[in-house]
């Protein structure tokens, strides 16, 4: 046997494992592999014509005047889109729903905000006319002095947000009188998602309906607000997503090129293909805002917690709020008598800021973890001895009980495959040859967030089952684990199984994000799949002519593809349609009302997030949980930081297929690896430019950046988090990673970084 | 500088005539004229990878080549890498057994490196393929599972090679 054709397990009926569960490789593998899955942008659309934006050179001001006289005689040009010669679109309703703060949306504005924002569009029949003439427009501007960031005096300390205020207790008091107290300040830099993919789409009309093939983490979402930008019915809108080239929260929000590409196609009565340039993609979108945060830790002289005081601030852009909440995980790690956390945004001329994996808790867990591992130094204990001594049995911010934390699990299986028992705790003191080594660990948590969902499940003739929903698959799995969910509910073989997603014109689905797909998609899957089986069964019982209505059963099961009546009397499923006539059955089926919701609430639920439950709706806390365990290896003499080895384990509950699971956990051990040592946003303060917009010195990890990375399953199911028993998966690998790295980098050298990236260059300047 | 020229480019062993512009690369000229969608564009700039093909065997960014540069040499994409029966390549198959990918999209030029890479011969050790895999940018982060799969197809491959 060829060592190819051993482990890739296409079937989980032969290998005695429930297909629910069962680690099969992707079933949309193969077009991936073979290059011939299409993705938004390899549409073939008949008559494409070509768009190209042209963006702002300043930062601050107004446009005055565009000459674009010489761009539309250039060859092949088919239009000019500028602020003075496109009509507004009516404003859309935020994503949470609330109405807009004005009645009309420029995508394209004379009113500049922030460096790079598109200010025209130029459109012709080819991609290289389009590129050749936007670069014959000339602008004038009035520039204005910019705020470059949170350091400019200008910024001031921004705008407090009320709604992320949290206390207990009192925790100047409980500070006032603690025997060991820190303050410690830890920053994070402007990051970008970055996706291979680069946004883009094509847009095209036939009268009044507008089809865009667009990559999207959220169809049902980003079709409401076209259609509101065009004054459309909903259902005028169609987005095609059927694959998509990763989006880590970036490509869930309908965005202002994508504006542009249809108002073009719409001018022109042809499709349009828009794709943003690589630098485009950093000044089109914002990805994590750049953040600061103060904690004050008090705590007895033994290391038990008494109080944490928590001071936030996260950039945003001029003209909208965008928060990186910095107290998501502060109060929830650990047993905290008194917290007070409280943020600011501080408005500066940036594109707006983004979702980038795990918005909050990633920097949050940043600071808490860090500052979980000074304060052990401080008190002369082990890091992770006093993680487990501060342990918290119930969740002290809501006061519920926790649904599963197998956190103890995570911290114990973690230390053992790594060898933790073997680290010398002093720092310096671990070396190989000339490199200091150093051991250093983190915890991290992501929670469990709830939206209602909707799939269709339909058994048909020739014996296959088809699963369909808008909701998609960036990489996650959905495809696989929904035909496992569907094969497991109707006992048949996972090959038989097609699920159709990614078309806004399918049963809805809520955004692909916050990682609640997994959970809410398998539970529709799931509730839709059975009730079709009702249907079959019902049918066969039902039917004159069905060749089981004779044995006079009260019901039938459904195994293998047959349906079987008690007394023994099998006939295959195909062979029961067929001789009733039907070409299929099926089965459309939400899970409204068991997220509390009623039916009138179906569009808000699909179109709107709010509806999404927080993790303690209900009568329990709930969260995914984790612990990182690192090596790195520093040459002081070159400053040179190296990792050299990452055991982490997980508790995200159920794992619906665990080989899938196991590579979006170190999909996001991967990313915090490149936050911690790699990713910063650099910005020109003299023009609030962004200096490092490309792939060449914006570093994203490399494979040669990236050690072995072992991971390890400590969850069980979780019968509280999702129909059945899943918790967040996607975004929890990357919460801890970063602060896991910055231990060791302190344990290596003695000396502690507080802000990210972690360079050479900030170990040398430390001294 | 904008005048189409006739061209004929040898792509996967079949002879394509077009007219392009001195100026479009080898990519434009397969996504956008041969309808070859398999060949990404993930940065435009010889930064990412992702439009990473073979010209005469070599690995050769595509963004970074004019298709005029192409010319009359033989030009391999991911849609040509599999058998003419449609077998997936040994580096196919094992990107699917090591889940070696999660979007996707950065995957043909991975499997068009790991493929020169192996013929190479630089697949002699997973540090050794994390050096010469790293023009290869993959933001879901499967570097891990690309390792195993060039390894698990290398072994297969040097198999075939004594079978």
């Amino acid at each position: 046997m060829s060592p190819l054709d051993a482990p890739v397990k296409r079937g989980g009926a032969g290998d005695g494992l429930p297909v629910l569960g069962a680690a099969l490789a992707r079933l949309d593998g193969v077009a991936k592999l073979e290059g011939s899955a299409r993705f938004a942008l390899d549409q073939p659309v008949e008559g494409l014509a070509h768009a190209v934006l042209l963006r702002a050179t300043i930062a601050a001001g107004r446009v005055t005047r565009i000459d674009a006289a010489a761009a539309e005689a250039a060859p092949g040009v088919l239009a000019v889109l500028t602020p003075d010669n496109t009509a507004p679109l009516a404003a859309a309703s935020s994503w949470t729903g609330a109405p807009p703060a004005q009645p009309q949306y420029r995508p394209l504005d004379a009113e500049i905000f922030h460096h790079g924002q598109q200010i025209a569009a130029v459109v012709a029949e080819t991609l290289e006319q389009a590129q050749e003439a936007a670069r014959l427009i000339l602008v004038d501007y009035e520039a204005v002095p910019a705020i470059t960031g949170l350091d400019d005096p200008r910024a001031g300390d921004g705008d407090p947000i009320d709604m992320l205020s949290k206390s207990w207790g009192d925790a100047a008091a409980a500070l006032d009188k603690a025997a060991v107290r820190l303050t410690l300040e830890y920053r994070t830099p402007r990051e970008f998602n970055m996706p291979i993919e680069p946004h883009g789409l094509i847009a095209q009309w036939d009268g009044e309906e507008l089809t865009l093939w667009e990559p999207s983490q959220w169809l049902d979402g980003m079709a409401r607000t076209y259609a509101e930008w065009f004054g459309l019915r909903f259902d005028q809108v169609r987005i095609v997503s059927p694959y998509i080239g990763g989006g880590f929260g970036s490509k869930a929000l309908a965005l202002p090129h994508g504006a542009v590409a249809a108002m073009a196609a719409r001018q022109l009565g042809r499709p349009v293909k828009l794709a943003l340039t690589r630098s485009q993609t950093f000044t089109g979108l914002g990805g994590r805002p750049a953040t600061r945060q103060v904690l004050e830790i008090g705590a007895t002289a033994g290391g038990r917690l008494l109080a944490i005081r928590q001071r936030g601030w996260n950039e945003t852009s001029m003209n909208a709020v965008s928060v990186e909440p910095l107290g998501s995980v502060t109060g929830l790690m650990y047993a905290l008598p008194n917290f007070d956390s409280r943020q600011n945004v501080v408005p500066v001329h940036t594109v707006q800021p983004g979702a980038k994996r795990a918005p909050g808790e990633n920097p949050s867990a940043f600071g808490l973890e860090s500052a979980i591992d000074e304060l052990a130094h401080a008190v002369g204990q082990d890091p992770l001895a006093l993680r487990l001594l501060n342990d918290a049995e119930h969740d002290h911010s809501s006061g519920k009980p926790w649904s599963t934390r197998k956190l103890r699990e995570a911290l114990a299986a973690g230390a053992v495959a790594f060898g933790w028992d073997r680290r010398d705790p002093m720092p310096r003191s671990m070396r190989d040859g000339h490199l200091l080594i150093g051991w250093g660990m983190a915890a991290g948590t992501y929670p469990v967030r709830r939206t209602a969902g909707e799939a269709l499940v339909g058994i048909l003739a020739d014996g296959s089952v088809e699963v369909a929903s808008s909701t998609a698959d960036m990489g996650t799995g959905a495809h696989t684990i929904l035909a496992q969910t569907a094969a497991e509910a109707l006992g048949l073989p996972v090959e038989r199984v097609q699920v159709r997603l990614g078309d806004s014109r399918l049963p809805r689905a809520p955004v692909t994000g916050g990682s609640q797909m997994a959970g809410l998609m398998t539970g529709a899957v799931h509730k839709a799949a059975l009730a079709a089986r009702e249907v079959l069964i019902g049918l066969a019982l039902s039917d004159p002519r069905s060749p089981l209505r004779g044995t006079g059963a009260n019901t039938l099961r459904l195994e293998g593809g047959m349906l079987v009546a008690p007394d023994g009397t099998a006939y295959d499923v195909s062979a029961v349609l067929k001789a009733t006539g039907r070409e299929r059955v099926e089965a459309l089926r939400d899970t409204l009302a068991e997220n509390r919701l009623k039916p009138e609430d179906h569009y808000r639920n699909f179109t709107t997030v709010s509806t999404m439950r927080a993790p303690t709706d209900g009568d329990y806390s709930m969260h995914s949980w984790c612990a990182h365990f690192v090596e790195v290896a520093v040459d002081e003499a070159l400053q040179t930081i190296r990792l050299r080895r990452v055991v982490s384990a997980f508790d995200s509950g159920r794992l619906y297929n665990p080989k899938l699971a196991a590579s979006q956990w170190k999909g996001g051990i991967v990313m915090g690896i490149g936050q911690a040592l790699l990713e910063e946003g650099l910005v020109d303060h003299r023009h609030a430019r962004l200096m490092n917009d490309n792939l060449g010195d914006y570093l994203l990890p490399t494979n040669a950046d990236i050690p072995e990375i072992e991971v390890i399953d400590v969850g069980e199911p979780d019968p509280h988090a999702s129909a059945l028993g899943g918790k967040a998966v996607g975004e929890l690998g990357i919460v801890g990673v970063a602060p896991a790295i910055a231990n060791a980098l302190f344990h290596a050298t003695g000396k502690r970084l507080r802000s990210l990236p972690l360079t050479g260059q900030r170990l040398a300047e430390a001294g | 500088m904008s005048t189409p020229r006739p061209l004929t480019l040898i792509v996967n062993g079949e002879p394509r005539a077009l007219q392009v512009e001195p100026r479009t690369t080898l990519l434009d000229a397969l996504r956008e004229r041969l309808d070859l969608t398999g060949t990404k564009k993930g940065c435009d700039h010889g930064q990412c990878g992702a439009c990473t093909l073979h010209v005469d065997g070599e690995r050769v960014l595509a963004c970074l080549t004019l298709a005029q540069q192409a010319e009359g040499r033989r030009i391999t994409t991911i849609e040509g890498l599999a058998g003419p029966d449609g077998t997936l390549h040994a580096v196919q198959k094992a990107f699917l057994a090591e889940d070696a990918f999660q979007c996707g999209y950065c995957t043909p030029g991975q499997i068009m490196s790991a493929v020169a890479c192996i013929r190479e011969g630089h697949a002699g050790s997973a540090a050794e393929i994390r050096e010469f895999m790293a023009g290869n940018l993959c933001r879901c982060g499967a570097y891990p599972h690309i390792v195993a799969a060039v390894q698990r197809a290398a072994r297969a491959l040097e198999q075939e090679t004594l079978a």
